[in-house]
């Protein structure tokens, strides 16, 4: 069972012992007088921000605007953490004789961060992108009860979401970005004014959605 | 058990009672019992040992676990297999991306799901700066608790390079929560393979400065060597695996032996994978498994970069259904983790949670593996003998 091989040990130390010399300490301290000299590679947290990346899972924030209170996110969380009320709200016809529609009326977004385990199950179920990450973390609090956060606060935290890094250029196009790209919604691009940003693709006419799910063997 | 005495020079064999006599009648005192924990600095966590002594010799010690039972196993039969890997990755809370590993291979397993070949590579290459960080950790705590605080900085700075580049892929510091049924949750940043070959370099280049100060230091050595001796019969009798196993010359390695991910490649002859054993079986030699495992480490991620370069574009995951179930059946998936074989036996009704999901971990057998070191060790050398048997509470109470 023992290998033959790989069975070199150090000299013993019974031998440096009765020198009294004692060259691997020497060793060590000259490791610590090199590396005193050198200038340090810590950083005054207070007064020198972390350089986190986009991924970092600080906190969650929520998009308000974006919730249909499906309860997906609430249901999937592995400990509970998410407090979701909301009522049904009834919006009358817009045209005459047309059909009055229910929608959704959030009440409540609450996560417990004394309870959240940062694993983001919730934002990766969440359908309708209403849950980010942001690396965000300065949110301690004295009492454990203060880490509750409601729906108010979880949208401040939406201005401190970083864009998505890109991804290797070796990875394959993400889902998001697959499904996106086919059916054109309405106006692509918010920032690139009419016809500017993607002028390679001509826009295209809204059509059904195509259920995805070819076009991912790339 | 064996020991080297440096305290007094009759060791004694066998357990003596110890009589004082008082007065005409004499009173007949009995071995003093020590309780080391739960809370204790050496332990780091909340293990409890009960130690019975004679003077300043070890009669017989007992693990007490429990005291951070958090039911995992019976968490699990109430979760999804997504959950489950957040459960997963915290029982250990220091080889997290190898702990998730188990629970996705074993379902993926009996799901007979195969994994992109992109995805197979990076979990490899994650799973290995996971052993590394792991090591790193031990590295700088060990000699700590022998009191050299110096250490630790060195680890942490190495670690501190490759948490970071962990962060940017995963989001995560600690519980990754990086793999899913099926691969990965998502590709890697790009430029990220180039950060982190340059943190590997950067581990590796600077690797020799915390060696200087383990690597035939007097002191450690002393501290050390011939102490807490754990013979191969014991490690086959008591479970014990990972570097301590291998410390005393048991020859075992499930990334060589049975292997899974890319190891089978890596592992191959010619390849950059080999298994560390040392004969001696002592507390230097499992700190010497332990420095030259993190090289054999760096060496494997770093063919596993090579290797992620020549890859073609993939995906790394697989599209899942809105509910994974998986099928009947019952399995049982080991992986080599950091500190040992960590299995999950994973025992399926057909529903979206196991029915049962055991969790054999690593630092349990290590752990328990005490009672039979310590006796015969004087209570300087425990904590010496403690440390040495790398575990991590959570990892032990589950």
């Amino acid at each position: 069972m023992v290998t033959p091989e790989q069975h070199e040990r150090p000299e013993p130390a019974e031998d440096t012992r009765g020198r009294g010399g004692l060259p691997g300490v020497l060793k060590g301290l000259a490791t610590t007088a090199r590396t005193a000299l050198r200038p340090t590679h810590t950083h005054e947290y207070p007064d020198v921000a972390p350089d986190l990346p986009p991924r970092s899972r600080g906190v969650i924030a929520l998009l308000e605007e974006n919730c249909t209170s499906c309860m997906l996110c609430a249901r999937e969380c592995p400990d509970w953490c998410i407090y979701i009320d909301s009522h049904k709200e009834t919006i009358p016809a817009t045209t005459e004789g047309g059909r009055e529609r229910q929608r959704n009326v959030l009440d409540r977004f609450a996560i417990d961060f004394s309870l959240c385990m940062y694993c983001g199950i919730c934002i990766e179920v969440c359908p309708f992108d209403a849950l980010h990450w942001s690396p965000q973390f300065e949110y301690a609090e004295v009492d454990i009860l203060d880490l509750l956060h409601e729906k108010e606060r979880l949208g401040e935290w939406m201005a401190t979401v970083p864009p998505p890094p890109a991804l290797d250029e070796k990875a394959a196009e993400p889902a998001e970005v697959a499904a996106a790209s086919r059916p054109a919604r309405g106006a692509r691009g918010p920032a690139g004014g009419p016809g500017g940003a993607g002028s390679s693709r001509p826009p295209r006419t809204v059509r059904p959605r195509v259920v995805r799910g070819e076009g991912d063997g790339t | 058990m064996r020991h080297t005495d440096r305290v007094t020079s009759d060791a004694p064999a066998e357990p003596r009672a110890l009589d004082v006599a008082l007065g005409a009648g004499g009173l007949a005192t009995a071995d003093m019992v020590l309780n080391i924990g739960p809370q204790h600095p050496a332990t780091h966590g909340v293990l409890r040992l009960k130690v019975v002594l004679d003077g300043e010799r070890i009669l017989s010690a007992e693990p007490v676990v429990g005291y951070m039972h958090r039911g995992a196993e019976k968490l699990f039969e109430v979760r999804d297999y997504r959950q489950i890997t957040v459960l997963a990755n915290r029982h250990d809370w220091l080889s997290a991306f190898s702990s998730e590993l188990g629970v996705v291979l074993g379902v993926e397993q009996m799901l007979g799901m195969e994994v992109p070949e992109r995805a197979v590579w990076l979990r490899t290459l994650l799973a290995e700066m996971n052993r590394v960080l792991s090591h790193l950790m031990f590295l700088g705590s060990y000699p700590l608790e022998l009191g050299a605080i110096t250490p630790i900085f060195y680890a942490f700075r190495e670690r501190e390079e490759l948490q970071a580049v962990m962060e940017e892929a995963s989001g995560g510091r600690m519980h990754y929560m990086f793999n899913r049924v099926g691969g990965l949750k998502e590709d890697v940043p790009a430029g990220w393979l180039g950060r982190v070959a340059q943190a590997l370099a950067a581990v590796r280049r600077r690797l020799p400065d915390l060696e200087s100060m383990l690597v035939g230091n007097e002191i450690l050595l002393a501290r050390t060597r011939g102490i807490g001796v754990l013979d191969a019969a014991t490690v086959l009798d008591y479970g014990v695996s990972g570097p301590i196993a291998r410390a005393s010359g048991v020859d075992l390695d499930l990334r060589r032996d049975d292997p899974y991910l890319a190891y089978g490649e890596l592992f191959a002859p010619g390849g950059p994978g080999r298994v560390v054993t040392r004969p001696e079986g002592d507390c230097l030699a499992r700190l010497e498994v332990l420095l030259e495992q993190a090289h054999v480490s760096l060496d494997l991620a770093g063919a596993c970069l090579d290797r992620l370069h020549s890859l073609p574009a993939g995906p790394v995951n697989q599209r899942l259904p809105k509910v994974l179930k998986v099928p009947e059946g019952e399995l049982y998936t080991a992986t080599e983790n950091p500190l040992g074989l960590n299995g999950y036996y994973l025992v399926s009704r057909g529903e979206k949670t196991p029915w049962r999901l055991k969790l054999r971990s690593a630092s349990f057998g290590n752990v328990q593996v005490l009672s039979e070191v310590l006796p015969g060790c004087v209570v300087a050398d425990m904590v010496a003998v403690l440390g040495s048997m790398f575990f991590v509470v959570g990892d032990v109470d589950k």
